[in-house]
């Protein structure tokens, strides 16, 4: 009897699927498959969604993609995937996907408050050009602004950031990972002098302990919590905790949830640092030899607008701003901070909020006594309902987790963490406290980041497409780094500026005030995913200027630019992840664009080719401009070095700084590495760009602790991602597991054990709890990291009388940030088709409300209008609500505050507060 | 409609109630079994994704399952699904305008 055709497809994807977790296949099963897939082509690819990194493997059959699966052989997700990683060949074919660019118009010519009109991409990129160089002309490098992304494939950003650090000598590029990662990177660069966890995956099979600050693993990272579920279940030793300020799916498995109130994470690291000192746990030989104690300013700021604020602000908001200038010490802060309550302290050191000193252990010690059970229960139990008792047995029993000698720990962090006012700080806690057991840089001990973005670690940090980063974890403000770089980029001497650009919010704060009036955004959605979007929008929409958005579909960011370009998509262009473990990895363009669209890649190059040397490397100025060697205020002119050095006034910067004889020459498409595969960019422009601009890129990390190897290695059909450094051993190339670690990071030498080297050369002044010393006694830092002493500090808003609730933001399972691809899944829409409130059954009720009413939710910024949600996978404390951000019906990035850690600049989505009534 | 694969891990001492019980799920046909440790290949045919995620939420909610996760999704060749997308996301014409609500 032959099998229906339903049939015959279910036994295949029962064999495809038990193929894929590796269990041995039937023969007729195995026959069934290779029927069903006959004419397909599999091959490799990594999933387009969180920081995870899951592999994923692609099917396509003339020229479509007929199914995905998870890869057997990732050693991420061991063929699993989560229901969005499924998803990734439908995400390219929403109905209302953007095929042509699109510019607004009247009467056939650009106009700010004209219709959207299709044009060309010749019509299309003349206007972008001319309206590019007017704003370059008129307001120099910092007049124009790159919103990039941690979703940029590796070649993308590092073309990103070349053609604005080198070519337009500008550093106003940011991207959306700076409201993502960007404490994570300060207390990375901070604590170790060199940026990237030290740990792996890996940790989750070796270790005795997971610690979940503020992050939602079951539902923000399913895959990696399915390898912690399994651990839980097999490893009698294992316990879990979460810690959050609402309940959620993660503390089903969890020994322990501990539900705090905003901010109280900080007291809650100091408490158990306070433990490990009274209980004599720390680990003086790891102390000793590894660490030195330091510490920094309290009156850093809360991140808003350094001057003039009111300007912008509303009075109301003023409430808040004002903080900026003066800040009155409240009742814990009084305690935390050896201060008085009501102390009015002018902030001081908004600009050097990142300074530090070493201190004694003495101080050290001193500064964690006020943070007993009794305060730290105070300040930081987050649910009403819970008892003094109940709050401090649980942190007790956190304290004895973390001090049992033979305990393994991990503690994983996302956005509780980064998003968050001293989000710096609250990093560095979490080291302080593995750095004071010893219990890091070790197989199944360590604190691990976690990042949101697919490429928030490969492109965003290790390319360096920040304000004030070049590749390989150098600075645009250091003379020796930017020295290297223009070395290896084959620029005249100080080409690059020397002068941090506008981070992400203050971009929009700069095109709000007229500062900027040109800026482009790829692969990342900012008028939706920036807090207080009001202001933002108008300054979009009613400010002289233009604004270009790259997206696959019209987003809210489309909507508010002034052109359009459709962007390739994913798999319609070749690309490079990295992901949270230091894992690159990559993959081939799988199908042609949909209509016109191209890569972001080909959009940036192609703008370059209209951009010629004499336009940005004559005398620029650049307001703020202070440095050796330079005059105040300006760039100077290097079009006579440059003649010098063989290019031409007349050359574009595409030919000066991408298409040079010599990488057309070497780069030839097509290439043996692309199997058949197609490449829309590399065929257009006639050259493998992605392949030369990656080997470009080696050329920094190379040597210095940022190691990968070349391009066609992670194109083998057998590797799946590399995790740096990768250095060539006995002919292989071979990744590194654990970092800082003799026993498998090659930059550690025989005998040094532990060996923190990103630090080495440096030295910090010796100080008091207060202030630095006088410089005479200073420590050396070689082989060593901080364990720094940071102090408890309230939010900036907290509920009152007006606005009684706090307002905490996120995502869901089902969506991915701003909801532009998963939206566009029917499956996944259905699955959670619109944002909700989750707000306490009791808080309900008081306000005369009930499930599914329809309710505004207000802060001093703005209101939107949603339906609560009183049950369900959240439970909220009393007192706090929780709206995720991925709908674009619901902005409720209109109600949250921009206030940023002031050491990251990164913002605090976190917590502000609101009021809910009934619409 | 909706077919996926899923990988259903019981607690091996009792993997024939489990096979059992699966089998008696309406939409659920129980494909592999592997008695050494425990992992059962199933395949769920769904009419939609509610269906699809409860689906799973029950398998995951029977007796001695230790995890039920898709492995394997089929992407029928549904024209009509893509018609379900969000309402303001459809209408061409105003997705290039700026929208009501931005306004609001």
């Amino acid at each position: 009897m032959g099998l229906t055709r339903r049939d015959f497809l279910k036994t295949s994807i029962a064999a495809s699927a038990a193929a894929t977790v590796g269990m041995p296949l039937a023969k007729e099963a195995e026959a069934a498959v290779k029927a069903a897939e006959a004419g397909w082509q599999w091959d490799k690819g990594a999933c387009r969604f969180c920081g995870t990194g899951c592999g994923i493997m692609i099917a396509t059959k003339d020229g479509k993609i007929v199914a995905t699966k998870g890869d057997p052989d990732a050693p991420v997700n061991r063929g699993l995937n989560c229901v969005k990683g499924y998803f990734n060949g439908k995400i390219m074919y929403g109905k209302d996907r953007l095929t042509t660019p699109l510019l607004r118009m009247t009467d056939g010519k650009f106009d700010k408050k004209g219709k959207f009109v299709p044009v060309s991409w010749d019509k299309a990129m003349e206007v972008m050009t001319e309206k590019f160089l007017e704003a370059y002309r008129e307001k120099g490098p910092t007049g124009v602004g790159i919103f990039g992304s941690g979703q940029w494939t590796v070649p993308e950003g590092y073309v990103g950031a070349k053609l604005w650090k080198a070519g337009f000598r500008s550093n106003t590029i940011d991207p959306n990972a700076r409201h993502c990662m960007a404490s994570a990177v300060a207390g990375f660069m901070q604590t170790f002098g060199i940026d990237e966890p030290a740990g792996n995956y890996d940790d989750i099979e070796y270790t005795d302990t997971a610690v979940l600050w503020g992050a939602n693993m079951a539902e923000m990272h399913p895959i990696l919590w399915s390898r912690i579920t399994n651990r839980r279940l097999t490893h009698d030793k294992m316990k879990v905790v979460n810690l959050s300020t609402y309940g959620n799916m993660s503390s089903d498995i969890a020994d322990i949830e501990i539900v705090f109130r905003p901010s109280g994470d900080l007291a809650i690291q100091n408490y158990i640092a306070r433990e490990i000192v009274k209980r004599n746990a720390v680990n003086w030989d790891f102390v000793n030899k590894n660490a030195v104690f330091a510490t920094g300013p309290y009156d850093i700021g809360y991140g808003f607008r350094p001057k003039n604020a009111d300007k912008f602000a509303s009075g109301k908001e003023m409430e808040v701003v004002s903080n900026e200038q003066v800040h009155v010490i409240d009742k814990w802060e009084a305690i935390a901070q050896r201060r008085k309550e009501g102390e009015q302290v002018k902030q001081a050191n908004t600009a050097t909020a990142g300074k530090d000193w070493a201190i004694s252990f003495e101080d050290f010690k001193a500064a964690l006594e006020p943070y007993d059970a009794d305060f730290t229960t105070a300040v930081a139990k987050g649910d009403p309902d819970e008892s003094d008792e109940a709050f401090k047995a649980k942190l007790k029993q956190l304290a004895d987790l973390y001090c049992e000698p033979k305990r393994k720990v991990v503690s994983y962090w996302t956005m509780g963490f980064n998003q968050h006012q001293r989000g710096t700080w609250v990093n560095e806690q979490c080291y302080m406290n593995h750095l004071l057991l010893g219990k890091q840089s070790m197989p199944g001990s360590g604190a691990f980041s976690l990042t949101g973005q697919p490429s928030a670690c490969g492109t965003a940090r290790e390319v360096g497409t920040f304000s004030h980063r070049l590749p390989a974890d150098m600075v645009v403000n250091v003379k020796k780094h930017r020295d290297h770089s223009e070395e290896l980029w084959h620029l005249p001497t100080n080409t690059l500026n020397p002068t941090v650009g506008s981070h992400f919010v203050k971009m929009m704060r700069d095109l709000e005030d007229g500062a900027m009036k040109w800026a482009i955004v790829q692969v990342n959605n900012p008028w939706q995913n920036t807090a207080n979007l009001n202001h933002w929008i108008k300054g979009a929409r009613e400010m002289d200027n233009f604004i270009v958005c790259c997206d696959g579909y019209p987003t809210v960011s489309a909507k508010v630019a002034d052109l359009v370009l459709p962007a390739a998509m994913i798999f319609e262009k070749w690309g490079f992840y990295g992901n949270a473990e230091r894992r690159t990895q990559c993959w081939r363009q799988q199908v042609a664009p949909v209509g016109e669209a191209r890569g972001d890649l080909w959009i940036l190059l192609e703008l370059a080719k209209r951009v010629k040397i004499k336009d940005t490397w004559g005398e620029q100025k650049v307001p703020g401009l202070k440095e050796a060697g330079f005059e105040d205020g300006k760039l100077p002119s290097v079009l006579d070095e440059a003649k010098k050095m063989g290019y031409d006034p007349e050359m574009s910067l595409y030919d000066a700084l991408f298409a040079t004889p010599e990488n057309k020459k070497t780069y030839k498409w097509p290439d043996k590495v692309a199997k058949g595969h197609d490449n829309h960019i590399a065929k257009n422009l006639g050259w493998f760009v992605e392949k030369a601009m990656f080997e470009e890129y080696r050329k920094f990390g190379t040597g210095h602790g940022h190691d990968l190897a070349p391009f066609d290695v992670y194109y083998d059909d057998k590797v799946r991602g590399l995790r740096w450094p990768v250095v060539l051993k006995d002919g292989k190339w071979t990744e590194t597991r654990w970092r800082f670690n003799e026993e498998y990071d090659p930059y550690v030498k025989k005998g040094q054990g532990i060996y923190f080297y990103g630090n080495d050369g440096k030295a910090l002044v010796m100080g008091d709890l207060d202030k630095p010393g006088d410089g005479s006694q200073k420590v050396k830092l070689d082989g060593k990291a901080k364990i720094y002493f940071r102090p408890y500090a309230s939010p900036v808003e907290q509920p009152d009388k007006d606005f009684d609730l706090w307002l905490c933001t996120g995502r869901v399972l089902e969506h991915w940030h701003s909801g532009s691809m998963t939206r566009r899944v029917p499956e996944l829409y259905r699955a959670f088709p619109d944002a909700v409130c989750w707000i306490h059954p009791k808080d309900a009720e008081s306000r005369g409300l009930k499930r599914n009413d329809l309710v505004w939710v207000e802060s001093r910024r703005g209101k939107v209008k949603v339906r609560i949600e009183t049950g369900g996978r959240n439970r909220v404390p009393r007192g706090l609500v929780y709206v995720p951000w991925f709908d674009e019906s619901v902005l409720i990035n209109k109600v949250t505050l921009d206030s940023t850690c002031p050491i990251s600049k990164e913002t605090d989505y976190k917590k502000c507060s609101v009021k809910v009534y009934k619409a | 409609m909706n077919i996926s694969g899923i990988l259903v891990v019981a607690k091996p001492d009792w993997l024939a109630t489990v096979v059992d019980s699966l089998g008696a799920l309406p939409g659920v046909e129980v494909h592999q079994v592997d008695e050494t440790d425990g992992r059962i290949i199933a395949i769920q045919e769904a009419e939609d994704i509610h269906a699809e995620i409860d689906g799973v939420k029950r398998i995951k909610a029977l007796p001695h399952v230790v995890m039920a996760d898709m492995v394997y999704h089929y992407l029928a060749d549904d024209e009509k699904e893509y018609e379900q997308i969000p309402p303001e996301l459809v209408e061409q014409e105003q997705a290039c305008a700026v929208p009501a609500y931005l306004s609001e």
